[in-house]
């Protein structure tokens, strides 16, 4: 049963309505800032509409184009050395690669791309720029965890809206959903074990709920509903952790972002984690 | 005014230029505005990669856009006959070469004031290393000071030294920040316009660069002082206070007659090493003697245990700072002075410490060093030529006289070199060992008075630890 308006254009009717609605809001109490998570939200549903409108091919590789943003994002930020360039340039260069496979649905070569070829290659090239050893192993560890974390996580959005489109739009809202409960749960402070439990309480009943109300748009089972919609919101907070220590380590301060200075990265830190695991869960359980 | 609009230059810039360094770098402009109501200005910054001038195009307002031109270095273009067309056409360039010097690019940087066009200029004359600010030649203050009143906007780049720096063959896609200083009337005269500039920048980088990522740096070695002094100089007590001392902020290792760890200003307690043990035993033979040819043995034996103890305790205890009384590899050089001083002049001397602490120099087996120094190729033949040289000394200076009577109200067993001679000898050994450190290995050194209040030398002993300290 699939309706007549696409689902990504009904989200981006309703982050439009919200975002005025904030806009208010933030002009009536001056002091507070528009939030960070908002702001890349609007370009994922502008690629969901793109695949949904026009062309699959065209919105993977705005995905691609978003996904060189954020990595080129964090490596401005990682402290690389002179030797490093020939592998961070072979670390852009597997965008395409990965985009590629995308693309032509060779599903088998995709989930390979990086994790083998892009981690054997990076590293080879890392080492033939490099007259100096000394600290090889720390750079290595830098350019292949930002490819991993920012290009082949992010990937996984991409192959989820060869799927179906209706699914990635979910996934997006459903990210969106835990984003929004963690911004009013938790906000800008340190993430604790009482912080993170109270948004998970608020949060998981939320994208149950929701996940069972668009049944009719998924055709999951009941489970399988409950079960991702258990699952986002736990990915978003454990991500969102995880980068924010990534985050204090490369001196990005969440009340000064800025492009270069770790807005994008921000921005999306909620998608990196939930992105793959997702992904798979659907691929192992309900794609047929 | 309006006429800019119709030059294709302009779109060249609009088109092409700005969306590509956006779509490819990505660039952020921080203080626009301060670009924003000037009707003429002279844009300074620093130089790292050939994006720079580039970067600094897209902050130009498009308004002054086609009146813009940057000062280019011909000599290093020149190789490149096509660019320089390229060139000539977006930036208009005024041209300066560097090795010929056959043009006067000030005058002409000033003609182009005149007729009220803006300039691009890099005051550091060549892009230098990455990140580091070099001094500015003063063309700069030159041209500010004949035309006072154009205004002057100091402008930092950051991010092109890593996106395109001077070692690389092609640039990479890492993000430019551009920070825009407030517009500034120059007053005075060149030099001090030059440099007032330079500070501007500097202020600039300090705040953009703040809290960068860095990698941790690997754990430096602690830091080795050593007091050196003639036998009753008081450097044992000298040196355990100073130990004392420096501990309030960590632990310090201190070898003098017993090797003791402080930590906040009091001793801890700590089982001896087997080391130790052997070296004190040692010590006491040497203090036995009963000539100097006896001395000699069990003293080598003696200091080169006293250095393996320093070893020992920088790398078992961890501490911030050794004090040692005394150093093993100076003490040994100036007992080889002391026994054939007639030869030993500084440069002997240099070799002697750059042999014992295995400073990459070579002994020839017929060397002359070893007519002076024989010990040298037994040291060498153990292997025992790994003493740590100290990164300060401290020498405190003492008459033998006064040294002497010192010796006498203790109560010990004279030992044998502990004449006047011997120990004026020394005295002047140490003197000759001190130039030789600062001049040839830049070790700070400081020679204090020992017949001063030892409150007074120990207070002054401590600055200079802390300001070596600091240096390092």
């Amino acid at each position: 049963m699939q309706p007549e308006v696409p689902l990504p254009t009904v989200l981006l009717i309703a982050l439009g309505v919200l975002t005025v609605g904030l806009g208010a809001w933030a002009l009536l109490r001056r002091d507070r800032p528009a939030a960070p998570w908002l702001r890349y939200l609007w370009t994922f549903l502008a690629v969901l509409n793109v695949a949904a409108w026009w062309s699959f091919v065209a919105a993977v590789w705005l995905l691609a184009l978003f996904s060189f943003r954020t990595l080129r994002e964090y490596f401005s930020l990682v402290d690389i050395r002179l030797e490093d360039r020939w592998g961070i340039l072979g670390a852009y260069l597997s965008i395409p690669f990965m985009t590629i496979l995308i693309q032509v649905d060779w599903y088998g070569f995709f989930i390979v791309s990086i994790p083998v070829y892009a981690f054997i290659i990076v590293p080879f090239l890392v080492v033939l720029g490099g007259r100096e050893a000394k600290g090889t192993v720390f750079s290595i560890g830098a350019i292949d965890f930002g490819l991993f974390l920012f290009v082949y996580c992010m990937g996984h959005l991409g192959y989820l809206l060869l799927f179906r489109v209706t699914w990635a739009t979910l996934f997006i809202g459903g990210v969106a959903l835990a984003n929004a409960v963690e911004a009013l749960v938790i906000g800008d402070r340190p993430i604790s074990v009482r912080r993170g439990v109270g948004m998970l309480a608020i949060a998981v009943p939320i994208t149950m709920a929701g996940a069972v109300a668009v049944q009719p748009y998924t055709e999951f089972a009941l489970g399988h509903s409950l079960g991702i919609g258990a699952l986002i919101p736990t990915l978003v907070l454990a991500g969102s952790y995880t980068v924010t220590a990534i985050e204090r380590d490369l001196g990005i301060a969440p009340d000064a972002l800025a492009p270069g200075r770790g807005q994008v990265i921000h921005g999306t830190r909620a998608y990196l984690f939930a992105a793959p695991i997702v992904f798979h869960y659907i691929r192992y359980f309900l794609e047929e | 005014m309006s006429g800019h609009w119709r030059s294709p230059r302009l779109w060249v810039h609009l088109l092409v230029l700005r969306p590509l360094l956006r779509l490819v770098f990505g660039v952020t402009v921080v203080g626009k505005e301060n670009l924003r109501d000037l009707d003429r200005f002279v844009l300074v910054a620093n130089h790292n990669s050939h994006l720079d001038v580039l970067l600094l195009y897209t902050i130009v307002p498009v308004p002054h856009l086609v009146r813009t031109s940057a000062v280019v270095a011909r000599d290093y273009f020149a190789r490149f006959p096509r660019l320089v067309k390229v060139l000539e056409y977006l930036f208009r360039p005024v041209w300066v070469d560097r090795v010929q010097k056959d043009t006067d690019p000030v005058s002409e940087i000033i003609g182009r004031l005149d007729a009220g066009e803006n300039i691009i200029i890099f005051p550091e004359g060549t892009r230098g290393d990455p990140g580091r600010l070099q001094e500015f030649k003063t063309g700069i203050g030159r041209v500010l000071a004949a035309r006072r009143e154009v205004p002057v906007v100091p402008v930092h780049l950051f991010g092109p030294e890593r996106s395109f720096p001077r070692a690389a063959p092609v640039p990479l896609p890492l993000w430019n920040h551009v920070t825009v200083g407030p517009p500034q009337l120059v007053r005075g005269e060149r030099h001090e316009i030059t440099a007032t500039l330079q500070r501007a920048i500097t202020d600039i980088e300090r705040t953009v660069s703040a809290g960068r990522h860095r990698r941790t740096e690997r754990p430096r070695r602690t830091r080795l002082v050593a007091v050196l002094g003639i036998d009753g100089s008081g450097k044992s007590t000298l040196s355990r206070r100073i130990a004392e001392a420096v501990s309030v902020r960590g632990r310090v290792g201190w070898v003098g007659d017993t090797l003791t760890l402080f930590e906040g200003g009091a001793p801890q307690d700590l089982q001896p090493l087997q080391t130790e043990r052997l070296r004190e035993w040692m010590g006491q033979q040497a203090k036995q003697a009963k000539s100097l040819a006896h001395y000699k043995i069990p003293k080598l034996t003696e200091l080169l245990l006293r250095d393996r103890v320093v070893e020992e305790t920088r790398r078992w205890y961890a501490p911030v700072l050794t004090v040692t009384d005394g150093s093993p590899l100076l003490n040994m050089t100036a007992w080889a002075v002391l026994y054939r001083e007639e030869y030993f002049t500084e440069e002997f001397c240099g070799r002697a410490v750059a042999i014992m602490s295995s400073r990459g120099e070579r002994l020839g087996a017929r060397d002359p060093l070893l007519k002076q120094f024989p010990e040298l190729r037994v040291l060498l033949r153990l292997g025992l030529n790994r003493l740590s040289l100290p990164d300060a000394v401290l020498f405190l200076d003492v008459p033998p006289a006064v040294a002497l009577e010192r010796i006498a109200s203790r109560g010990e067993r004279q030992q044998v070199h502990e004449t006047e001679e011997k120990l004026t000898k020394l005295a002047d050994a140490y003197r000759l060992l001190c130039r030789v450190l600062v001049e040839q290995y830049g070790v700070p050194t400081l020679r204090l008075d020992g017949r001063r209040p030892l409150d007074d030398v120990v207070a002054e002993a401590i600055a200079f630890v802390a300001a070596a300290e600091g240096n390092g």
